[in-house]
């Protein structure tokens, strides 16, 4: 993988970026807490900013992306959000209407299948139903085309839920392929399939902090993402990087006394140097645990890796989102 | 709030602490509930702070139960517990007695496997052996014990309820999973049971017993346009397949839906406490008062508040030729430059806690009413570094409950 060791040569800052933007649909993945959404956002007005039309796909969340870009709230229909960006923030039920009224042709047919009050109850009970809907509805924006017939959308970027949730999403076309029978359901779940494990279409963005247990859980869930599901990852973003302060010596130094890392020291050294001091061995520790996370990041996944600054008065506003699109 | 606690069944280690009332932050709950929820969006430490809640506990003399999900490597290791192990694993005495905290209770780590426990549930629920072999054979059942929206929260729910009143413990503590959405833990149970048991699922049962198979014709006209519509979608064996399954785990409802009511009921309960994990991101904050209003409305009590990871505010920084000074007096040996790039970190650290403390501002509006509803509210200052021990759990203990007579 060339554009890998190019980015990794370059302080992994991401030059391979166009790259990415080819791709039809990307799944945006990490464990909760990582900015997910902020990176969906950021990733959106990036490839915006190149003159791709975006749309960032939520499923069925208490959406956070509109007060990362700073729009009214996001709902069921697609609303432009930013200059070639538009979100939605997809319904299950609406979804699964939507798709019954695809398959079945005719409205009316739709309506007595989902007007039905038993069989609403019913759909719950069949395996990955909802989250194919969203899964398919996300996947559906990518074929709409405008009237002169270029696509609505140039890229898809679908905001998955954390890692659990997202995984499950993930696996829904192959857990339909293991339990449906022949019929449209499958036929639509072997397309899409085929789809998400192609390069060249689709892939997963994974989203991690440079810190000890985020750096672990990534790790691991590359290798669910590309061996249980082999689905293929493009991109690894680590957000929130400090920018070092202090040299590997300068971190052991500061570190030697435990005391100035207890949880009270701040307090104990308000107005006075020592402030300075233990505000520095704190830098220091995250520093050191940056250091090592990034470290085995790189050691352990062989991932093209785009680094983003910690951002730090500015996490989850508008301003903030916007500086680490430019990063992007 | 809570009446006046029970004495601790062991004394605590200060002799005249006793004589103080052990009344501040969440220790009132740690003492009069037998089970204490946490609850929280994804990546908050809600893990961490349920372990140290149940520190707390147990360094009261408490019998203390955590029920987790996946809990961080290190912190497993260094609690010396096995990381896929679904049963009961206690810590020993001499992991507590290493890191120099007092424990005179006890600690049990229990990792929650949502298949394990729907097994077992439809192994107890199951009238005869043949039932329960056929339906933890069944492909569907694999799905639905695994992956069905709702079933990890209802099954955590479940096993809540199973070791709730088991003698053992005097104190269960619950990490909840986390959920994408604040609606589907509290709604977990009727979901998925009314997936599976509800009028709806007579009716298909019903649709296919009276053809034997599916005969649509014998079938009322409207009923056979429905069953045939959802049979283009799914592909129609799978309909049969589907209820069959659904017939089978009909034997398993009526002890099942009972069941679930029981545990919804449960926690409601006069001996339940919720706990509500974030941090000052304002992104949480929302999501938390979100969660907060949703349990209002079902009528479920908030009891506290805790916010993870404020940071601290260094108050009025030194100038660069202080900290140089201050420096040299430590004996620190540090490159040239090294009292700006203190400043710099302080100065850094200091904005992150401004910013925090502007977002607890409109926690604390919004929290007015819940505050003066008896809720607690606690922060916890933010760790250089990911706690992975019990000396670090026993520090996050002091802030959420602090012992009587230790010093503030």
């Amino acid at each position: 993988m060339t554009s890998a060791h190019l980015a990794l040569q370059a302080g992994g800052l991401g030059q391979d970026l166009p790259e990415l933007e080819r791709r039809r649909f990307l799944f945006v993945t990490g464990k909760g807490g990582v900015g997910k959404t902020t990176i969906s956002g950021a990733l959106a007005l990036a490839f915006a900013a190149r003159g791709k039309r975006v749309l960032v796909a939520m499923c069925n969340t208490k959406e956070r992306l509109s007060a990362i870009l700073g729009t009214r709230p996001i709902g069921q229909e697609v609303t432009h959000v930013a200059e070639r960006v538009w979100a939605v923030n997809i319904s299950p039920d609406k979804a699964l209407r939507e798709y019954g009224e695809m398959v079945l042709k005719v409205r009316a047919a739709a309506d007595l299948v989902f007007d039905n009050k038993y069989t609403r109850t019913f759909f719950r009970a069949v395996p990955g139903l909802f989250e194919w809907a969203m899964l398919g509805k996300a996947w559906f924006h990518t074929t709409e085309l405008l009237p002169d017939g270029s696509p609505r959308f140039d890229v898809v970027l679908l905001d998955a839920p954390a890692t659990g949730h997202g995984m499950d999403m993930l696996r829904v076309p192959k857990v339909i392929l293991d339990v449906a029978p022949p019929g449209i359901l499958r036929r639509d779940a072997e397309a899409a399939w085929a789809m998400f494990r192609d390069p060249a279409r689709s892939g997963v963005v994974v989203v991690t902090l440079p810190e000890e247990m985020p750096a672990t859980e990534t790790v691991e869930l590359v290798a669910e993402i590309r061996g249980e599901l082999g689905l293929p990852v493009h991109r690894l973003i680590i957000n929130g990087v400090l920018p070092p302060l202090f040299s590997p010596e300068e971190r052991r130094a500061l570190l030697v006394d435990p005391g100035r890392l207890d949880i009270a020291a701040p307090t104990r050294a308000a107005h006075t140097a020592e402030s300075a001091i233990v505000a520095g061995a704190r830098r220091a520790m995250r520093e050191s645990v940056q250091h090592e996370s990034l470290g085995r990041l790189r050691r352990e996944l062989d991932l093209p890796t785009v680094i983003l600054p910690f951002l730090f008065d500015e996490a989850s506003t508008v301003a903030g989102t916007r500086r680490l699109a430019a990063r992007l | 709030m809570p009446g006046p606690l029970a004495p601790p069944r062991n004394t605590p280690p200060a002799v005249d602490a006793s004589l103080l009332a052990d009344d501040a932050g969440l220790a009132p709950l740690l003492a009069s509930r037998r089970v204490i929820l946490c609850v929280g969006c994804g990546g908050v430490g809600k893990t961490t702070t349920t372990a140290a809640l149940g520190l707390a506990a147990a360094r009261r003399g408490k019998r203390v139960l955590c029920l987790t999900i996946d809990p961080a490597r290190r912190l497993s290791q260094s609690l010396g517990i096995e990381e896929m192990k679904t049963e009961a694993q206690t810590i020993e005495p001499a992991r507590f007695e290493r890191a120099g905290v007092d424990v005179p209770g006890s600690m049990t780590v229990m990792m929650l496997d949502t298949k394990s426990t729907f097994d077992s549930l439809v192994a107890s629920l199951a009238p005869s052996p043949e039932q329960r072999d056929r339906i933890l054979g069944n492909v569907l059942y694999k799905y639905i014990s695994t992956s069905l929206a709702g079933t990890q929260e209802y099954m955590a729910m479940e096993k809540l309820y199973a070791v709730r009143s088991d003698p053992s413990y005097d104190l269960v503590l619950l990490d909840t999973p986390p959920t994408a959405n604040a609606l589907d833990f509290l709604d977990a149970p009727e979901r998925l049971v009314g997936a599976i048991d509800s009028a709806a699922t007579r009716w298909f049962v019903q649709a296919f017993q009276s053809s034997g198979k599916l005969s649509l014709n014998l079938l009322a006209r409207s009923t056979a346009a429905v069953l045939r519509g959802i049979g283009k979608l799914t592909g129609s064996g799978f309909l049969e397949q589907i209820a069959a399954f659904i017939h089978e785990m009909n034997a398993v409802f009526g002890g099942w839906k009972q069941r679930a009511d029981a545990v919804a009921s449960a926690l409601r309960g006069p001996d339940v406490a919720y706990v509500l994990v974030t941090t000052p991101d304002p992104l949480c904050v929302r999501e938390v008062l979100y969660f907060a209003d949703r349990l209002r409305e079902q009528e479920m009590r908030r009891d506290a508040f805790v916010v993870n990871r404020v940071h601290p505010v260094y108050g009025a920084i030194p100038g660069a030729a202080e900290i140089a000074a201050a420096l040299d007096g430590s004996g620190l040996a540090l490159g040239p430059g090294a009292a700006a790039r203190l400043l710099q970190a302080a100065e850094d650290e200091s904005r992150m806690g401004k910013l925090d403390h502007l977002n607890l501002i409109a926690l604390d509006a919004a929290l007015e009413d819940e505050q003066t509803g008896g809720s607690v509210r606690v922060d916890v200052p933010a760790f250089p570094y990911d706690i992975y021990d019990v000396a670090g759990l026993a520090r996050i203990a002091d802030v959420l409950a602090p012992l009587p007579g230790a010093a503030g």
